[in-house]
């Protein structure tokens, strides 16, 4: 696996992967639906698989001495990476959009532990749509891409509409006041801290386990498919 | 034992099918592998090598399942496919240091000496290099890492003859010690009569033969005659062409008593290939 690894950074990363990291700075825009600062990563991944497909990398990888099954994990592994350094990136970056949007965001989530939960959803619901397919036909990485990307913006839409509604309705209805000042703000108290890091712990179960499901999902494709 | 045993291996495509493809091969012998554009050379061995889905059959590496024991096999096998066609924008240092990393008994010096021979520079991209460069640099990987196999898909089209010529003496050269086995598929028939001890066969999914070269040569005559002799004679051609003067076909060496007034010579390889492939009414008799 380490070797993998190795090729996956020496022979496959693009440079929009590192380039794209930048977007964890969209969380100093006062008013921004900073999710889709993450959407950027999904992106960044897909150049990485496309990528692949021109340079020939899953047949010369199957044809290196590694099961073929290593073949999908460490590129999921490798993912997952990415995915772990841009989430890294945002969290010092929800305290910073703490510190420059006191006020809240009024596009849509404010940056906070619940939101890096939204991130860590958003990265599963990507993984769980675009790798098994790309598995099941490199050559439609496009079309699989494009598919991914309405699921993930389905889950923005989603998640940064709940907040901008609870946000809006807070003086009218105590759940959405519950989830203005408990889940879409920074943390102001032990209780609100408790609660984030409750639902982080969601969040995390959700990518953990999605993601080992969506390996294991794409490592079965895969011993059927012919390179 | 076998270095290489492969046993009833089948691959079933809607138009194709593979049909319990077996042969084998002791260590420090070539075999060349030989049919036809499309009669499953490829698919038998990206098969082998589960690079495609089998349907059923077993592949032996050295006496170990090479399903059940891919990693390890893998690692005793050097594999080419043509040209190297992979990472056009990276150089070649690059590559091969990923590469190495993957095998424990990687040999520099083997890998420097090969680099010299076929005259490559590390630092050139995979773009910048012509076809017949890719093969040897895709020569040179798998050579590099005492590969006690060497699976090769077309090592020579795309090369000089000059190269090849070259290419075949490393092939000489690498059996020598008795240690290591060669399979290579080719459409150049005249490589194989330089350097291949056995040959195998396929046409259409099937093995027709898997052999020495010389009991295979030595099984088969050309003969030619009048066109008085051709008609009685035709149910025991296996392939012929007509011509003005009277006709040339391929015979089974057992036949031979049946032409006694043609003119008979020994077949070569080239000559077996195209008569056989010619009838195809005449499959199932072939061998």
């Amino acid at each position: 696996m380490k070797q993998l690894f190795y090729k996956e950074l020496k022979l496959c990363l693009p440079l929009q992967v590192p380039l794209f990291f930048l977007f964890a700075a969209m969380l100093f825009i006062p008013a921004y639906p900073y999710l889709v600062a993450c959407f950027f990563t999904c992106n960044s991944i897909y150049y990485m698989f496309n990528q692949s497909v021109g340079n020939n990398d899953l047949l010369f990888t199957a044809l290196l001495p590694v099961p073929k099954e290593q073949v999908v994990k460490a590129r999921v592994r490798f993912t997952v990476a990415i995915q772990m350094v841009m989430f890294l990136l945002l969290v010092p970056m929800i305290f910073v959009n703490h510190k420059l949007v006191p006020q809240g965001n009024p596009a849509g989530t404010d940056g906070s532990l619940t939101f890096l939960a939204a991130a860590l959803v958003l990265f599963t619901v990507f993984n769980a749509v675009f790798i098994p397919a790309f598995y099941r036909d490199e050559t439609k990485s496009g079309k699989n891409f494009l598919v991914s990307t309405i699921a993930v913006f389905v889950w923005i839409i989603l998640w940064e509409g709940f907040m901008i509604t609870s946000a809006a309705a807070q003086a009218q209805v105590p759940f959405f006041r519950w989830v203005a000042e408990n889940l879409d703000a920074f943390p102001a108290t032990a209780g609100a801290w408790r609660i984030q890091l409750i639902a982080l712990a969601a969040g995390a179960l959700i990518y953990g386990l999605g993601t080992f499901l969506v390996s294991r999902k794409a490592v079965r494709i895969f011993e059927q498919v012919d390179l | 034992m076998h270095l290489l045993e492969v046993r009833e291996l089948e691959k079933r495509y809607p138009t194709f099918t593979l049909d319990k493809v077996s042969f084998s091969l002791e260590p420090g012998y070539i075999m060349g592998f030989i049919g036809r554009n499309g009669a499953g050379k490829t698919t038998t061995m990206k098969a082998m090598l589960n690079l495609i889905h089998r349907d059923g059959g077993e592949v032996f590496v050295n006496g170990k399942s090479f399903f059940e024991n891919e990693r390890a096999c893998k690692g005793e096998i050097g594999f080419v496919m043509g040209e190297f066609d992979c990472y056009r924008n990276a150089t070649l240092k690059t590559i091969t240091d990923v590469t190495r990393r993957f095998y424990p008994d990687w040999d520099e010096t083997a890998y420097k000496k090969y680099l010299d021979r076929f005259a490559l520079v590390e630092e050139k991209k995979v773009k910048e290099l012509s076809a017949g460069m890719r093969v040897k640099y895709a020569l040179a990987l798998a050579l590099s890492h005492n590969a006690r196999l060497l699976i090769l898909d077309e090592p020579t089209s795309g090369l000089d003859p000059v190269s090849r010529d070259d290419l075949l003496d490393v092939f000489r050269d690498l059996i020598e010690d008795g240690s290591r086995s060669i399979l290579f598929s080719t459409h150049i028939i005249s490589d194989l009569e330089k350097c291949a001890d056995y040959i195998t066969y396929i046409k259409g999914g099937k093995i027709l033969a898997s052999t020495d070269v010389i009991s295979f040569r030595e099984s088969y005559r050309l003969v030619s005659g009048d066109r008085e002799h051709l008609e009685v004679r035709r149910p025991k051609l296996i392939g012929c062409k007509e011509h003005a003067f009277g006709f040339t076909g391929l015979i089974r060496a057992e036949d031979e008593a049946a032409f006694q007034s043609c003119k008979i010579a020994p077949a070569d390889l080239e000559s077996i290939m195209i008569y056989t492939e010619q009838e195809d009414s005449h499959e199932t008799a072939v061998l």
